[in-house]
């Protein structure tokens, strides 16, 4: 019931504000009707608690002899953090957007509570139907959104190419599900086989950029703040709810060191970029991909709750990070209470996310630990550059709401910590935590005294080569072109002058073979 | 008054006034309006029933009889007329936006109403006579009056002509079968030349190189709507041959052959479309491709596999139309539908682009589109059997990506500072938008099409049942 009415308050400001913008454009408290509604749904989703696990169908598909599942949504303790996260998100966006221009940006905010719920139908999905349903809206706006607001060629094919990476995912899933029902068991989240497992985690990897590793949107220069941070988190976090769903690491397979492999190798590269990154705009798709790794580092160790802690610590401390346009020495400070968040030291909300700590998994530390340790140092160096603009510069007003909307995402993170899910209060590994926070310590030092982790020039104000990763996704396109030159050859035989010959001469061999195969 | 009457007769006499009219935009709405009551008197008219209006009392009888034939269309193909006619209906009202819609409007009228005949006709295989008129009467869709015809025209011509011999020699021999079922040398023989006439027909691989040639010689809207009206036409055809001929209905072999018949279909289609470099094309081997999905449904006839049938044929149409809609703008200011003229014109003509990526990942079964629930059911039902026959369903569809991929990448690489200007029409614009609302609402809620569902399956004694 609450569900229904979070739903409901999300879509129904959405549209009024939409009404509103073509009624009264550029009328100032449309912001009150955006940030109210928000504020509402937020709210309602504290409501969710009363009635949990709930199942939610949608209407049936029918006819029921050939559609065996029907979207239907869940929520229960995983899902919860998750769809809090993405209100906090949508509510600190709006409350942060009256200090970033244009204001009032009614149709961004349409968009922003659009994709919330998207964003949450996505993360309550109980089936991989609902999950697919969830995905397509998600990656169909984001397409969209990202082809209306990049300029140039090249840019708009590495949208297109991000909007492929995205559906492969999405592929993958149904795949998965084909896959289950042939060996006689139908897909579901619950019990997902050994043989099924896989597929799942590579189709999360897949669209987070982590597996394989892989820039989804390294030139996004239109899309910087507000929506596209809306956009890149809900789609991170949709797909991150797969990994907490299910049961995914096995450490008897032995597909599962290669996998951690090369998550690891995706941690280390996405923490590295990041430090390096010229701003945290610039450096963004690395953040995510760092982050993403390691949530679906702490699947592989089968533990899907530190998946969850990951995954809600991406959504959380992002919130805080891309939204803090205009800085002051105070706020920044205050701030910086999220490295907690991210510190994986006992009693934090990714307490949990180094848990399991056994067999061939502690080898990965090695790894998976330095590349935390660079995230939080560059989280740090990104929160501590200064802005153009000054908060005392701003109206009155604008100086107690702006602050207001990212101490929110902090304030849900330390909430989370307590009792955001099952086993979220925990004391977790403590010699992790404490390992990756000293390294992190030293690595900001190293940052502020050294030149080898000076910043890169951002890539997308001078034009530049291609990457390695570029160059060994682009010797494909040489194979891709040999197949198409074979592929015009027998098609121009079929369709020219002695095409007839030809069909006639297949469809007699054809006959043949099949003649031989009966008999 | 009877049925055939009203649902082939009128028609077709329509047809012949809709071409004497000259106003294009006329006969679009004239042609519409009269599928769409069609359409309403399929659905809702009661056969051979006594219906009294006031003191008026009539019955419609089934049946009507000419030149000795017969042709009848009974309360069990009332579901097949409703979808015949608001398949017309839709398309005929799309004309409205296409530069050459009136042929489309008032031969495709003669067509439908033929082809209605020819699964009303009375021995059916007169119904191999009848498309072979309507396949004439599509000749001035695809060919302007002042243009000689092109390859492709040919091609579907001969293709489509070579499979009325191989159907009609089979149905002679069939009645031979059906007095003799024992003799194994003569079902084979009818067998055989059954599955060559219906290959010709539903230009099975090899045989459909002339698909991707009309889709890219003739006009995108008047090719799409041949491409979706026949094949329909044939699988209905080939539907009745299979309920009809219990030995044909018995066979354990058939469902593999079907389902191999389909699959070579999606995956060479796939693969296919995964080299184009022309819109048009792309689009023929989509239809190559819905054609063999509906084949892997009609495999499944001793499952589900008729109800998913009947659910991919909505989506088919709403999909072509839209699609051919979209790109009869673009060809109509590019002036061809290759890579090459076509590039970046998604910010110039935005409607248009938008509905080609749709219908394009419709047929790709995108969730949320209306291809997804039938591709999604048919899907399951080969992985049910087989993972091996769902892997190449895959390898189909990721062809199929890739051409989509391809499409998407080349309509949205405008140069550096292209502004965006909406220069489609509204029409345009209204009649794209309401194809792409109507894939929204059958990909997210395909029970909407259960009442049509419910109807199909009783056009046929044993199938589906």
């Amino acid at each position: 019931m609450f569900v229904l009415i979070t739903f409901l308050l999300l879509l129904v400001t959405a549209v009024s504000i939409t009404i509103l913008h073509f009624a009264r454009p550029g009328r100032p408290y449309s912001w009150l009707v955006a940030g109210g509604g928000t504020f509402m749904a937020w709210i309602s989703v504290f409501f969710w608690q009363l009635d949990m696990p709930a199942l939610h169908s949608l209407p049936p598909w029918k006819p029921e002899f050939i559609f065996t599942t029907s979207p239907t949504l869940l929520v229960d303790g995983l899902s919860w953090p998750y769809a809090l996260s993405l209100v906090t998100l949508a509510l600190a966006l709006i409350l942060t957007s009256i200090i970033r221009k244009p204001f009032p940006d009614m149709l961004g905010w349409a968009g922003t509570l659009a994709m919330t719920a998207m964003g949450l139908i996505a993360v309550l999905a109980d089936n991989p139907l609902t999950l697919v349903l969830g995905w397509a809206a998600i990656d169909m706006v984001e397409l969209t959104t990202t082809l209306r607001s990049v300029n140039g060629a090249e840019v708009s094919e590495k949208a297109v190419i991000a909007f492929a990476v995205r559906l492969t995912g999405l592929g993958i899933v149904l795949w998965a599900s084909m896959a289950s029902l042939s060996s006689g068991v139908p897909l579901n989240f619950e019990t997902p086989t050994a043989l099924i497992s896989p597929y799942l985690l590579i189709a999360a990897g897949l669209r987070l950029g982590v597996l394989p590793l892989h820039l989804p949107y390294s030139n996004e220069p239109a899309l910087r703040r507000g929506f596209g941070t809306m956009l890149r988190l809900v789609s991170a976090a949709s797909s991150l709810v797969l990994l907490a769903r299910v049961q995914i690491g096995n450490a008897d397979s032995p597909l599962t060191p290669v996998l951690l492999t090369l998550t690891a190798i995706a941690a280390l590269f996405g923490g590295w970029q990041w430090l390096r990154a010229s701003d945290e705009l610039t450096g963004r798709p690395f953040w995510i991909i760092g982050m993403g790794s390691l949530a679906v580092g702490a699947a592989l160790r089968s533990n899907p709750v530190g998946s969850v802690a990951w995954g809600v610590a991406l959504i959380l401390v992002s919130s805080v990070l891309f939204l803090y346009t205009v800085r002051q020495t105070w706020l920044t400070r205050l701030l910086l209470i999220n490295l907690i968040g991210l510190s994986a030291l006992p009693f934090t909300s990714t307490a949990s996310g180094w848990l399991t700590n056994q067999g061939i998994f502690g080898l990965f530390w090695l790894a998976f630990i330095p590349a935390q340790a660079m995230l939080m140092a560059g989280f740090v160096r990104h929160i501590r550059q200064p802005s153009v603009t000054s908060l005392t510069s701003q109206p009155r007003w604008t100086q107690v709401i702006y602050p207001a909307g990212l101490l929110l995402p902090i304030l849900i993170h330390s909430m989370l910590a307590l009792w955001g899910w099952d086993g979220a209060f925990n004391s977790g590994t403590w010699s992790a935590g404490l390992a990756a926070s000293v390294l992190a310590f030293g690595i900001y030092w190293l940052v502020r005294k050294t030149r080898i982790f000076s910043p890169r020039q951002a890539h997308w104000v001078r034009p530049r080569g291609q990457s390695t990763i570029e160059r060994f996704y682009g010797s494909f396109w040489g194979l891709y072109k040999l197949a198409g030159r074979a592929s015009a050859a027998i098609a121009n035989a079929l369709e020219g002058d002695g095409g007839m010959v030809w069909i006639i001469l297949v469809l007699v061999l054809f006959i043949s073979l099949l003649g031989q195969a009966g008999g | 008054m009877n049925a055939p009457l009203i649902w082939i007769g009128l028609p077709l006499a329509l047809a012949g006034v809709l071409l004497l009219i000259r106003n294009a935009r006329l006969v679009s709405i004239l042609g519409s309006t009269a599928a769409i009551i069609l359409t309403g008197l399929a659905w809702f008219l009661p056969l051979d029933t006594v219906i009294t209006l006031g003191s008026y009392a009539f019955k419609v009888a089934p049946s009507f009889s000419i030149l000795g034939r017969s042709l009848t269309v009974g309360a069990g193909d009332q579901g097949i007329l409703a979808l015949f006619y608001g398949m017309a209906a839709m398309w005929f009202f799309g004309a409205l936006a296409t530069p050459n819609g009136r042929p489309i409007v008032s031969l495709g009228m003669a067509v439908i109403a033929l082809l209605v005949a020819s699964l009303a006709v009375e021995p059916f295989l007169y119904a191999a006579l009848l498309i072979e008129i309507a396949l004439l009467l599509c000749v001035p869709m695809l060919v302007p009056f002042d243009s000689p015809p092109q390859r492709g025209v040919l091609r579907f011509l001969i293709h489509q002509t070579l499979a009325m011999p191989f159907i009609l020699f089979s149905g002679w021999m069939l009645a031979g079968v059906e007095a003799s079922p024992g003799d194994l040398n003569l079902v084979i023989q009818a067998g055989a030349l059954l599955g060559l006439g219906f290959a010709f027909l539903l230009a099975v691989f090899p045989l459909y190189a002339w698909i991707p040639q009309i889709s890219e010689e003739s006009h995108p809207y008047a090719a799409a709507f041949i491409l979706f009206i026949f094949p329909m036409t044939a699988l209905l055809f080939l539907m009745g041959f299979i309920d009809r001929f219990a030995w044909l209905r018995a066979n354990p072999n058939l469902p593999g052959i079907l389902t191999s018949a389909g699959l070579l279909m999606v995956v060479s289609g796939g693969l296919w479309a995964a080299f184009q470099r022309d819109l048009g094309r792309m689009m023929g081997y989509g239809a190559v491709i819905e054609t063999g999905l509906a084949l892997l449904a009609i495999g499944q006839y001793q499952a589900a596999g008729v109800s998913i049938f009947a659910l991919l044929i909505v989506p088919r149409g709403l999909g072509m139309a839209t699609w051919s809609l979209s790109l009869s703008r673009l060809k109509s200011e590019a002036g061809s539908l290759r890579f090459s003229a076509v590039q970046g014109m998604l910010r110039a003509y935005p409607s248009a682009a938008v509905g080609v990526a749709l219908s394009h990942l419709s047929l790709l079964g995108m969730p949320l589109l209306a291809g997804f629930p039938p591709r999604l059911a048919l899907w399951e039902a080969l992985a049910r059997q087989s993972a091996v026959s769902a892997g190449w369903y895959a390898i189909g569809m990721v062809g199929l990506l890739i051409g989509l991929i391809r499409t998407l990448a080349v309509l949205s690489m405008a140069p550096d500072n292209t502004p965006w200007r909406w220069q489609d029409t509204w029409l345009q614009r209204v009649l794209i938008g309401f194809g792409l609302l109507g894939m929204l609402t059958f990909g997210l809620f395909p029970q909407t099409l259960q009442p049509l569902l419910a109807r199909l399956p009783l056009v046929f004694e044993f199938l589906g049942r």
